[in-house]
């Protein structure tokens, strides 16, 4: 899952302090699990501008919404009728980078805001706390480290072995928070018994599965209409 | 009626007391009225299926307390005392809603009894338009509820409330009226379109054992009969009851306060399979009743025609395998017990003279009827209440009396008889273990009766009610089953497991979309606060309803004439021992206090959203205010609570509106002792150095 951070409010109340009728949208899925982008947070988000803004003098229309996801057409034409129907002139959205991306392109010439910042793919590791798990890179290793990735959750993605800041199973750039992963890796692949294939270097890597390689794109053809 | 969480109108599943109780009173919800401070609603919901609340605030034998949830937690919620208090402090009120029928309608009711029973039909049917007579052999008007029950259980006046309610329906009566004796069975058919036949188990069995002619030998109803007509039936110094249940407790308790120095009571059946409640069994022997368990009746003694003892022998066996009566004696077993005089409570038959000279079947003593469609032999005559069930309790016999007005109304309008289908009563189950584990427990308040030495000097009532304070606490022990949690509405449940999380009662599971079961769901709205998809709503007390009407209150110009600083104050309102801040505020009252009051049943359910939108709608500073420090009902709100207090706080730093502007209190004492100084506090410039302490001791303030 996609995990999000909910932006500094002074920022988000900078972005539209100009603007008279705003449309805080939020998004039901990743966002709304990791907490920073659904509707409880729509709403309390949308209460804070009016009252913030109410207190310098301006009182601009704060509207609310939330889709299930903003990262498909159909989900998001509701968002862009309300727009136009509602007179709309910004919109603040607190969907991952996806979201405002997708939103952008389809706005025309009403702005779009971005109401969280967007920082990993990761997983929920225990209440109200989530880690990153992955990072994306278009070319899966984790065959060949026990299913645990060294780019996503070793500080300086190194692909065969740790570095000498790793102590005691912690790494060196937060050893309270952050396990060294070439560690996890270790006794991974001792409990699987295959401590051995430590010993085949991974090749260095190929960055251009990942956003090296230029704008990526993902292809189903047997879904894709004909051309 | 505008309820909260329908139940019983709506059809939908009950809680379990509300399903035990032979009418469906909508328990949950007067129980949760009285909660609130709304004693009148509380009435509107026992007088919506039951004529007599007074009555039974006394008497009723409770099964929605023997079906409450709660026991498997600790112990029951005192039902019946919160609806005696429900009817003993909304007297004018009752008055002032009595209702007379709308419209009248063509066709005429007699009514034979004036028992619970008939007196319930009689008011449904004067209700619907019917003429309705009542005819009662007795001068006093309620059956064995005037004049049987003794009146240290059951007070004249309490019997009064409910039939005067019942009068003002425009019904007749006719009392001193025996039907058989003063009015024959056909005059009445003659004069009526349907007949009702509702005259109980008037009579007493007697024993066919030797010595029952003695003198001092008395049947146990006629005994109380005297008794409730202010007649003194003479006992030597030692009496003996004959019978095990509660009849026969009712009859030693009475012997006893008529003077006698030593009261048995002996029956069949062991201890522990005695019929009458143990309540009662204790009440009794706290009164110095000696019980002599076991023992079958041979044979009364007497010298000079007058009784002298009893003669028991051993009882081995009072029922079969198949629960049958089929006692078994020991021969070789007897004992004596030298008594003056003796009372036989082995139980009732109906005297069904009034029919003799009709053609309504009695076959072997009882009248022939129909249970579901209550209808005798004869077209046009039905029967309803003990005559037709055997004995049973006064809201039973209610039940059926609302089952015969059903079938009378439809018999006058069609010609036809009705079948009513017995109700199929859904309920929400038994509270699982596992959840009341983890619930806190509540000690149920009890009121102490009156000492044993003292009552059984007279007949006076024995128990006193509850003052308000004890009914708002004990109301407060009430689980609100079933009115817990909900998903609105699948589509927006991201299934993030937040609520599965933060449920501490391990109620909430995300099956794809989250799913609060109502059996287990404690009410307590923790998830419903937490929520990210604000997916979450609470069939109790909705705060998303709360906002809104917080917005409606304060919308237009009212905020701008509000007193300042205006401190909105979210109350916890299990603290309050009065109705004094339960009572809706009046605009004015707002306006020139500053203070708005919104009371939450736990201010554990308010969210972070509802720590700030006060501010949005003109709020100066926002006070909530929660219980006793660990008082909380319900387990880890206090926890959740503080920490989102505290993410509030820093949103409003946020926002510009400061942290200070919010502060969370304990009550300390009463809400009643405490709040005012708060509030007083709060709208004064300088903070008071207790109300600061008070607020450090909640965890509410960071400076
Ligand atoms: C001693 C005792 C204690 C009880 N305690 C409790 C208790 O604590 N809680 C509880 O819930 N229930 C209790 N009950 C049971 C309860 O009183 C009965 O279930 C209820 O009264 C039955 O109502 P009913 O309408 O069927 O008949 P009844 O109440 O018996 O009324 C029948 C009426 O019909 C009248 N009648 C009879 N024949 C004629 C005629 N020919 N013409 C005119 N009128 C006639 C009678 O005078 C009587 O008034 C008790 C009963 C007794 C006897
Ligand atoms: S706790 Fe309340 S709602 Fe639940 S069974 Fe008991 S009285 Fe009824
Ligand atoms: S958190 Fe409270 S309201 Fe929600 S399911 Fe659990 S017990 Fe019910």
């Amino acid at each position: 899952m996609i995990i999000a951070d909910p932006k500094p409010f002074g920022q988000v109340k900078e972005y539209i302090k100009d603007y008279k009728r705003v449309l805080v949208v939020g998004c039901g899925t990743c966002v709304t699990v990791c907490l920073s982008g659904g509707e409880a947070e729509v709403q309390l988000l949308a209460s804070g501008l009016r009252i913030a803004l109410g207190k310098n003098g301006k009182n601009p229309v704060i509207l609310e919404g939330t889709v299930q996801r903003q990262c498909d057409e159909e989900f998001v034409v509701p968002v862009l009728d309300r727009v136009r129907d509602e007179r709309i002139d910004a919109v603040v959205t607190l969907a991952c980078g996806v979201g405002v991306n997708f939103l952008a392109d389809r706005l025309g010439s009403v702005p779009v805001f971005p109401g969280v910042d967007t920082t990993f793919y990761g997983a929920s590791a225990g209440q109200g706390l989530w880690a990153e798990l992955c990072a994306g890179c278009g070319n899966c290793i984790t065959a060949y480290t026990g299913g645990i990735c060294p780019i996503a959750r070793c500080s300086k993605h190194l692909l065969n072995g740790p570095c000498g800041g790793s102590e005691k199973g912690r790494c060196e750039v937060a050893p309270n928070s952050i396990d060294c992963v070439w560690q996890l890796i270790y006794d991974r692949l001792k409990k699987l018994g295959r401590l051995s294939e430590l010993q085949n270097l991974l090749p260095a890597k190929d960055w251009r599965t990942a956003s090296d390689g230029g704008v990526r794109r993902s292809v189903r053809e047997y879904l894709q209409e004909p051309k | 009626m505008d309820k909260e969480c329908p139940q019983v109108s709506a059809g939908e599943i009950l809680a379990t007391c509300s399903a035990a109780c032979p009418v469906h009173t909508d328990t949950r919800e007067y129980v949760q009225r009285i909660s609130r401070g709304d004693y009148e609603g509380a009435l509107d919901i026992l007088l919506e299926v039951n004529p007599f609340p007074s009555v039974c605030g006394r008497i009723c034998h409770h099964p929605c307390e023997s079906e409450c949830r709660r026991k498997t937690i600790d112990t029951a919620v005192s039902l019946r005392m919160l609806k005696r208090f429900v009817v003993e402090n909304t007297r004018e009120y009752r008055v002032s809603r009595q209702k007379k029928p709308a419209e009248r309608k063509q066709g005429a009711v007699a009514i034979v009894g004036s028992g619970p029973s008939g007196l319930t039909a009689a008011r449904d049917l004067a209700l619907m338009g019917y003429r309705v007579s009542v005819y009662e052999k007795d001068t006093k008007l309620g059956g064995m509820l005037a004049h049987a029950i003794p009146r240290y259980r059951l007070p004249a006046d309490a019997l009064m409330e409910d039939i005067q309610d019942i009068l003002a329906t425009g019904i007749e009566v006719r009392t001193g009226c025996e039907v058989g004796r003063d009015i024959t069975f056909q005059e009445l058919r003659k004069d009526h379109d349907a007949v009702l036949i509702a005259v109980g188990l008037a009579e007493s069995h007697s024993l066919p054992i030797p010595g029952t002619e003695s003198s001092g030998v008395f049947l146990g109803i006629p005994f109380l009969w005297d008794i409730a007509n202010g007649l003194r039936p003479e006992l030597g110094g030692r009496t003996l009851v004959v019978g095990g249940g509660n009849v026969a407790i009712d009859i030693a308790r009475a012997a006893k306060r008529l003077g006698t120095s030593k009261v048995y009571m002996a029956c069949l059946e062991k201890r522990e399979e005695m019929p009458a409640w143990q309540w009662e069994i204790d009440e009794a022997q706290e009164e110095g009743i000696e019980i002599l368990n076991s023992w079958g009746p041979k044979a009364i003694l007497a010298e000079n025609g007058n009784v002298s003892g009893i003669e028991f022998r051993r009882c081995t066996r009072v029922f079969d395998e198949e629960h049958r009566f089929s006692p078994l004696y020991d021969d070789s077993e007897t004992t004596q017990v030298d008594v003056d005089s003796v009372i036989l409570a082995i139980g009732q038959k109906a005297c069904l003279d009034c029919v003799s000279e009709s053609p309504v079947t009695v076959d072997r003593g009882r009248l022939q009827c129909d249970r579901s469609s209550m209808a005798t032999s004869e077209r046009g005559v039905f029967a309803c209440g003990e005559v037709m069930t055997g004995p049973g309790s006064a809201i039973q016999a209610v039940a059926t009396g609302h089952d015969a007005a059903r079938v009378i109304a439809h018999f006058l309008q069609t010609g036809e008889t009705l079948k009513i289908a017995p109700r199929a009563v859904q309920t929400i189950g038994d509270l699982p273990a596992e959840t009341a584990a983890r619930a806190k427990r509540f000690e149920r308040v009890e009121v102490s009766l009156t000492d044993p030495a003292v009552r059984i000097g007279d007949f006076s009532p024995i128990e006193p009610g509850f003052s308000e304070m004890e009914a708002l606490k004990e109301s407060r022990r009430c689980l609100a089953c079933a009115t817990g949690a909900y998903l609105e509405s699948e589509a927006v449940c991201a299934g993030c497991l937040t609520c599965v999380r933060v449920c501490p009662f391990g109620v909430a599971k995300v099956d794809r979309t989250a799913v609060m079961p109502a059996q287990q769901c404690q009410t307590c709205g923790l998830c419903a606060a937490e929520c990210p998809a604000a997916g979450i709503a609470l069939s109790r007390f909705a705060t998303n309803k709360m906002r809104e009407k917080l917005r409606e209150m304060l919308a237009g110009t009212v905020a701008e004439k509000i007193s300042r600083p205006f401190v909105v104050s979210y109350c916890c309102l299990n603290e309050t021992t009065s109705r004094e801040f339960l009572r809706e505020q009046t605009e004015a009252e707002i306006r020139e206090t500053g203070i708005l009051r919104v009371m939450v049943p736990c201010v554990g359910r308010l969210s972070a959203l509802d720590l700030v939108s006060p501010f949005e709608l003109g709020a100066d500073k926002l006070a909530v205010l929660a219980c006793k420090e660990e008082g909380c009902f319900y387990t880890g709100a206090e926890g959740l609570l503080r920490r989102r207090i505290a993410r509030a706080k820093k949103f409003l730093d946020e926002i510009g509106v400061g942290q200070e502007s919010l502060q969370l209190f304990n009550t300390e004492g009463s809400a009643e002792q405490s709040w005012p100084r708060i509030w007083a506090q709060l709208r004064s410039a300088a903070p008071d150095d207790e109300v600061i302490a008070a607020q450090a001791a909640a965890g509410g303030d960071s400076r």
